[in-house]
């Protein structure tokens, strides 16, 4: 276990290290992205540009500037170019807002993923499978942004049932707080039920055909206990890597959601910052999201060696 | 032993049982019309190539045909009571309870998730919910224990994983023995088990008959395991019964033709091949003191070597042009390992290997590709070593068009006399891999061994997946080509029977080393080492008398 507890930090730290440098190269080569010129403003003179990037140090080499630049996110000292905020403070602030679309979108797609795919795979070829194929195609051929639109069309203008986007602290009302957030968990979920509802569905029915099941069968167990003990059980192994990769990448910001929904959150916070090429919020957020995914690759294995104890932590990979 | 009792009614009575699946064509009649009767405490074999219905046949008796395209006609009757279109809640009382099932392959016949323990302790109290789990529990250790595995208190606890293929197989008897059955149903129990643990898991089985009067349907392909145990048989080919009788009966007066067959294609290991004269010429390949191991890894950040598995460790041996060197050992004896490691396609940790002289161990892959043509390989599973996505005369030409030795026309012509020449219509060229019968595929294999002409060929299990009279047929095509193109065969196998049967020489393999080496009639008749009387001795003999015999003798 500590094996494995020190080469995954290993391993995290390594990939942190080369998203940012990436990162920071890609941002370095484009044009249009002198960041004097930013902090200069609209009224900016050459003086005032030169001394700016003096003062700022924009005339160092790359690698010092890296340097610096890592230091200031560490320590939460960075500054946005574009609105001389605090980086860190502006993401902090927006992380309640997208951990809390993240999680509840999270908890309806497992639960009617798994629902959906688990009567599929038990109806395999009737109606009822045939029914939920279909909804699961649509479900992940609607493009969020048109989803989002109809249900805001029809759920808050139109019939006023919920409001139209917005964000209010689970501490402060958590009624509130669920009524604002159910479309965008909805809107958020829905591709992935479909998917999750496919992938379970397929691997239910290779388990189906698996020995064991027939050894199951043959100590007569009832066909709900094979089902759900034997087949099910199996069959979420996959689910769970699923899973762990699409959650981790979700906390690192919802881009689209956040942006329709009006939600102030992380993923709101990244989509300003590209549209001004202000490098530090961009290299924070990257790496902020870039965490949460090398940390549920990490889960994802710790929970894997659980549920399928052949499986051992740190072992060499064969 | 107590076969037929005439008079009682029987534990099971079988009659006119047909199952058909429909397909797109006609449907298949997998078992056309079946009438046996089980009496308490016999075991009554149905034996068959695969196909013949035997195993659709067990699984109809508890009803595990399923599915909307079967069709089951006929009746099955237990203890008088009709099962065929009994309710679902009736039949699960049945399966476990009344009648216990085992299957061929115990490693995926256990769930990989869950313990040994929990797996029986759920047998017990899907028909015993009254039981406590405590108790269940219990009641799973005692019955490890009295299928023989050792320290159950703690066994109980291991994952399937965690357990060698013969203690599955036991823990799956415990299983289907948890709630005390009448019938035990074992679907070729031992095929994929090495001939010692076979004899094991027969001689548990004999001692349940025996003790609780275990009523047992053997279902195997294997007349030597038949042999063993039964006392009546029944011979199933094309979905009918063809052949039924006591044992003895069967084995010594069989009425039908087909039987007739099979009992003549089992390979015997008191038949002898004809000997080849040696002739004094240097070995066509020698291996000397050859050395394989695996690192096995371990370390915090960096990968250091903390042990090693020593799969071949310290081998030699020759072989003679034109000879034929049998390499018999079980799973995990590093026989395998070590026919890579021969042909280069694992680099030999050390050790030298000498083929036609020259030295070839640790040659890099470039320096080793010309003198591939020369070493050919032929191997076990058909089904995987052929690509499915290409023709069969792609597959065999494939050799030819690699080394640059024919293309186009020539190519497909030299193909086509390939087929001819190990028995397959040149009209196969056509056809893909699955297309084919398990026999043909491995005609097809040897046929692209052969392509590139090679002096020598090894092959590893080559007929150990086939049925026994198609083993005859393979193992006599092989015999065939040795005089046509002077080849000089290391054959690998498990089963010591079928290796004498084709082998001048023979090597024992056991833990990575050779433990007896020696020609083939003294070996199998004045084995000196121990492993190797313990290989003989476990061998099943197609013989019943032969069997009880040796029973008799052994008995202490």
């Amino acid at each position: 276990m500590a094996r494995f507890a020190v080469r995954r930090l290993a391993g995290a730290a390594a990939v942190l290290f080369a998203v940012s440098v990436l990162v920071f190269v890609i941002f370095n080569v484009i044009p249009n992205a002198d960041p004097a010129r930013q902090l200069a403003g609209r009224t900016a003179n050459p003086q005032l540009i030169a001394s700016i990037t003096r003062e700022w140090g924009f005339d160092d080499p790359l690698p010092e500037q890296y340097l610096r630049m890592m230091q200031n996110i560490l320590t939460g000292k960075v500054i946005s170019y574009e609105t001389e905020e605090n980086v860190d403070e502006r993401i902090v602030e927006g992380i309640p807002e997208t951990f809390s679309l993240a999680v509840g979108a999270a908890a309806i797609w497992m639960f009617f993923g798994i629902l959906f795919g688990y009567l599929s795979a038990v109806r395999a070829g009737g109606p009822l499978d045939r029914g939920l194929t279909v909804l699961a195609v649509t479900g992940i051929s609607m493009p969020v942004f048109w989803l989002a639109a109809i249900l805001l069309n029809y759920l808050a203008y139109e019939l006023e049932l919920l409001p139209a986007g917005g964000y209010v602290g689970f501490t402060e009302n958590p009624l509130e707080w669920a009524q604002h957030l159910i479309l965008p968990w909805v809107t958020l979920a829905i591709v992935y039920v479909g998917l999750y509802s496919r992938v379970l569905r397929s691997n239910m029915l290779d388990a189906m055909g698996a020995d064991y099941v027939r050894t199951a069968r043959a100590k007569g167990l009832s066909e709900h206990r094979v089902m759900t003990r034997h087949v099910l059980r199996n069959s979420l192994i996959p689910i769970v890597t699923l899973f762990g990769l699409d959650f981790g990448a979700l906390l690192g910001g919802v881009i689209v959601v956040e942006g329709i929904f009006n939600l102030n959150g992380v993923g709101q916070y990244a989509y300003e910052s590209l549209i001004n090429l202000d490098l530090p919020p961009i290299m924070a957020i990257t790496l902020f999201g870039a965490f949460f995914i090398v940390l549920f690759n990490a889960l994802v294995d710790v929970v894997y060696a659980f549920l399928d104890p052949r499986v051992k932590l740190g072992s060499p990979a064969r | 032993m107590s076969a037929g009792r005439q008079g009682s009614e029987p534990l099971l009575r079988v009659s006119d049982l047909r199952v058909a699946f429909a397909t797109e064509g006609e449907p298949v009649r997998a078992v056309d019309g079946v009438s046996f009767e089980l009496a308490a405490g016999e075991v009554l074999a149905i034996v068959g190539e695969s196909g013949s219905g035997k195993s659709v046949t067990a699984q109809t008796l508890i009803g595990l045909t399923r599915g909307p395209n079967a069709r089951i006609e006929g009746s099955v009757a237990l203890a008088g009571r009709e099962l065929l279109g009994a309710r679902e809640a009736e039949l699960r009382r049945v399966r476990g309870e009344r009648i216990g099932m085992i299957f061929q392959d115990p490693m995926s016949s256990f769930n990989p998730v869950y313990r040994i323990g929990a797996q029986v302790v759920e047998a017990i109290r899907a028909h015993r919910p009254q039981v406590s789990r405590g108790e269940a529990r219990e009641r799973a250790v005692e019955l490890l224990d009295s299928v023989g595995i050792p320290d159950p208190q703690r066994r109980v606890d291991s994952y399937p994983h965690e357990f060698s293929g013969g203690m599955r197989q036991r823990a799956m008897i415990a299983m289907a023995l948890a709630l005390e059955p009448q019938i035990l149903i074992a679907d070729e129990p031992t095929t994929a088990l090495d001939v010692t643990i076979q004899a094991q898991i027969l001689e548990l089985l004999r001692r349940l008959n025996r003790e609780r009067g275990l009523a047992t349907i053997l279902i195997t392909h294997d007349f030597g395991v038949v042999a063993e145990i039964a006392d009546r048989v029944l011979v199933m080919h094309g979905g009918r019964i063809v052949e039924r009788g006591g044992l003895d009966e069967v084995f010594y007066s069989p009425r039908d033709p087909y039987t007739r067959r099979l009992l003549d294609a089992v390979v015997r290991l008191d038949r002898a091949p004809p000997l080849r004269p040696s002739r004094g010429e240097p070995p066509l390949l020698e291996v000397s003191d050859l050395v394989k191991h695996f690192p096995v890894r371990r370390g915090l950040l960096v990968d250091r070597e903390v042990d090693r598995v020593r799969a071949v460790d310290g081998v030699s041996f020759s072989v003679a042009r034109g000879e034929t060197l049998g390499l018999v050992g079980e799973s995990g004896s590093g026989k395998s390992t070590l026919s890579r490691a021969v042909l280069q396609l694992l680099e030999p940790t050390s050790g030298s290997v000498r083929f036609e002289g020259r030295e070839i161990a640790g040659l890099s892959r470039r320096r080793m590709r010309p003198l591939r043509p020369a070493m050919q390989m032929v191997f076990q599973d058909t089904s995987t070593s052929l690509n499915p996505r290409r023709r069969i005369g792609q597959i065999v030409g494939e050799p030819l068009r690699v080394q640059g030795v024919a293309s186009g026309r020539e190519l497909r012509g030299r193909a086509r006399e390939l087929l001819e020449r190990v028995g397959l219509p040149a009209a196969h060229y056509e056809r893909y891999p699955h297309e084919l019968s398990g026999g043909q595929r491995q005609r097809v294999g040897i046929a692209r061994a052969l392509a590139l002409e090679p002096k020598l060929v090894i092959a590893d299990e080559p007929v150990s997946a086939l049925d026994a009279s198609i083993r005859a047929q393979i193992l006599d095509l092989m015999t065939e080509l040795q005089g046509e193109f002077g080849l000089t065969y290391v054959f690998v196998a498990h089963d010591i029977g079928v290796v004498r049967h084709v082998s001048d020489r023979i090597a024992v393999m056991h833990e990575g080393r050779i433990v007896e080496q020696g020609p083939a009639d003294r070996v199998c008749e004045r084995p000196s080492d121990p492993y190797t009387k313990k290989l003989l001795a476990a061998v099943p003999v197609p013989d019943p008398r032969e069997a009880r015999a040796r029973r008799a003798s052994s008995v202490p």
